[in-house]
């Protein structure tokens, strides 16, 4: 089966500082891929590299046999990135948030037409969407904000802490529509800090921690071959 | 629907917010509320002036001048058998600014040929430009009974000398100018020329500036804020092309700020025509001018008119990509305000310089300075085409178009690379310093 993502020896360097030192891992379709790792250990860096807006120092990243740097518009089409902490155009109302974004992937009026409604069902904002995006709370945005990123269906959804800012109600939600849409096939790269939530979304986890990937594996075999009650416990074992 | 489409709609809402249009709005209305005050000062200070005479002599010259004044866009307040001081209040009272006096006297004095002071008392009550050509009445007024006095003693004297006229007698040569442009000449004096000319091109530097500073701020703080909303990031990661991103913000900040040009340019009008209502010279008003422009050929055709649009095209076009370059490295919106300002001295320069300095007889650095900035040569147009001067003009747009291609290049290049996310221009320790992180 094709993978939906293949990253070999990926690396970045900015000037003189190397921020991941070669990490290859590979997704499959349908699979949610967890990037854990402390702040500054590279996961950013790598999620932007694969959605094509940095360029790697060398090595590679192919989404369903598409090269992130040589064929970036055509990866594009079929990924969709939500960064970490990311905003919304604060004059424009949910809807027509949804509607620029969805137009942007679409030049079909039908096809728009359902992304906005399919996001429109994720936000759960409701009459809400009609006001301005500057008069929403932090969790009504990121809400905005995911269901955007996943409305287009994309091949693969690359989420920087999706659930960062939410509150636990809000935050269940969207692990839930997550966990939904890669039973529908997509694959999901998701980073985050929180050890417990990966361990609950996630199929596959991989340690980063200082530019290098230290474990790679389910969050059951970490934690049987460290003898782990949980993932973070794994991890401090892992990095130290 | 066109992506471009979608991403222009966007920007021109983005930056047509009712904060952003309020102000220019304001500022119009504050141009056209001047420009009608001043228009009925103006008006006010053309009129025929009151002024007070106080005839002491009460002689048959001084009720002829008394009469002369009437006739010459005077209105006239007539004392006598009467104090100063009391024809003083009086006139403050009437709110009348100049009070003539004719000495007792007078009539024998002048037939003597001796110099008669005539005092005049100008009341002032305000230093406002327009109000001191009211008191501006007291100097004409003199000279009016002086030309008169002059005259009438010239053609006494001329009597017993004839086939002479006072006119002759006063002025025994007068200057008939004429104008060399090229090979072509004209009789009109200079300052009507380049008054005729200065009034043509006059509205450039206003539009030229006004698009240039709005379009860059626009657009840099357009890119600064994307990064400093966290929506840049997005936009990067979905299908739409560097260039289609790059593109649409700068036709959004062209559009945007020729419709606040057109304001402003509207507003400028309103006030100038209030300003200048009263003192009309231009070409429509003064026939000797319209012909001499004609047979100086000082009028742009077409092709000269299309030459002068491309380097202000090119001009919109440079400022647009240094602002998208700079906003790029602009870490908010603030930052990018500060690094557009070089732009502002960048246009001031050539402005000025242009003004004041007559660039042929220059000092050769100037010249060269005043050429290397591409701004510059949209105020050089002008002149150069009415002059006939084209080769100069055409240098001036290839010049221009080079410094535009390069400048595309290193644009494309930076929102092609890494850079537009991760570099920082930072003002540090008084140290210029680019930081990546």
């Amino acid at each position: 089966m094709e993978q939906a993502l293949v990253v070999e020896d990926l690396r970045k360097s900015y000037g003189k500082h190397e921020a991941l030192k070669g990490i290859s891992f590979e997704v499959r379709p349908g699979e949610i891929f967890a990037l854990i790792g402390p702040n500054g250990a590279g996961k950013t860096t790598t999620l932007r590299m694969i959605a094509t807006i940095l360029t790697p120092s060398s090595g590679s990243s192919k989404v369903y046999g598409l090269d992130t740097v040589d064929d970036g518009e055509k990866v594009r089409q079929i990924i969709s990135y939500l960064p970490e902490e990311a905003g919304a155009y604060k004059n424009m109302t949910g809807n027509a948030y949804l509607r620029f974004m969805a137009e942007l992937f679409t030049p079909d009026r039908h096809t728009r037409d359902e992304y906005v409604a399919a996001a429109a069902a994720i936000t759960g904002l409701g009459d809400r969407l009609n006001d301005r995006i500057g008069t929403y709370s932090k969790g009504m945005t990121r809400k905005l904000l995911l269901a955007r990123a996943v409305m287009t269906h994309p091949k693969l959804a690359i989420l920087d802490e999706p659930t960062s800012g939410l509150d636990v109600v809000n935050a269940l939600e969207i692990r839930q529509a997550i966990k939904d849409l890669a039973k529908e096939g997509m694959a999901v790269l998701v980073s985050s800090h929180n050890m417990l939530e990966i361990e609950y979304l996630s199929d596959r986890v991989a340690i980063i921690d200082r530019g290098v990937i230290h474990r790679t594996g389910t969050p059951a075999e970490l934690k049987a071959a460290y003898q782990a009650a949980n993932l973070e416990e794994v991890f401090v074992e892992v990095v130290r | 629907m066109n992506r471009f489409a979608t991403l222009l709609r966007k920007e021109l809402r983005e930056l047509m917010t009712l904060q952003m249009i309020l102000p220019f709005v304001f500022v119009v209305m504050i141009f056209f509320f001047i420009g009608n005050i001043a228009g009925n000062e103006t008006r006010k200070a053309a009129a025929p002036q009151w002024i007070a005479v106080l005839d002491q002599d009460r002689s048959p010259l001084s009720a002829e001048l008394t009469g002369l004044l009437a006739t010459q866009n005077f209105r006239i307040r007539s004392f006598h058998d009467q104090t100063l001081t009391k024809t003083l209040r009086q006139a403050k009272d009437e709110k009348i600014a100049t009070v003539i006096v004719i000495p007792r006297g007078l009539d024998r004095e002048i037939a003597a040929a001796r110099q008669v002071p005539i005092p005049v008392y100008s009341i002032i009550s305000n230093f406002s430009l327009l109000g001191s050509l009211g008191s501006q009445a007291a100097k004409g007024a003199v000279s009016t009974i002086n030309d008169y006095l002059s005259d009438r003693l010239l053609a006494q004297k001329a009597a017993r000398a004839p086939a002479s006229n006072p006119a002759s007698l006063k002025n025994p040569v007068t200057a008939k100018n004429y104008v060399l442009i090229g090979s072509r000449s004209a009789a009109i004096t200079p300052d009507l020329v380049s008054g005729f000319i200065t009034s043509q091109t006059a509205f450039l530097p206003i539009v030229m500036f006004i698009i240039i500073v709005i379009a860059s701020q626009m657009i840099a703080v357009s890119i600064a804020s994307e990064k400093e909303n966290k929506t840049l990031e997005t936009l990067l990661s979905t299908p739409i092309s560097r260039v289609s991103l790059v593109t649409a913000k700068m036709v959004a900040a062209g559009i945007v700020s020729l419709l606040i040009a057109v304001f402003y340019m509207f507003g400028f009008q309103s006030y100038m025509n209030g300003v200048t209502g009263g003192f009309n010279s231009t070409a429509a008003h003064n026939p000797q001018l319209a012909a001499a422009i004609a047979q100086l050929g000082l009028t742009l055709d077409l092709p000269a008119y299309l030459l002068l649009g491309a380097s202000l095209f090119l001009s919109i076009l440079i400022a647009l990509a240094i602002s998208l370059i700079l906003g790029a490295f602009a870490e908010n919106v603030k930052s990018a305000q500060g690094l557009i300002a070089p732009i502002t001295f960048l246009i001031m320069i050539p402005y000025f310089l242009t003004m004041f300095i007559d660039l042929n007889t220059a000092a050769p650095l100037l010249r060269f300075i005043v050429y290397a900035i591409p701004f510059s040569h949209p105020f050089l147009a002008g002149p150069f085409l009415f002059l006939h001067n084209y080769p100069a003009v055409v240098y001036g747009l290839v010049y221009q178009a080079v410094f535009f291609i390069i400048l595309v290049i290193v644009a494309a290049r930076i929102f092609a690379s890494d850079r537009v996310l991760t570099m920082k221009l930072n003002f540090k320790k008084g140290r210029f310093q680019i930081r990546q992180d």
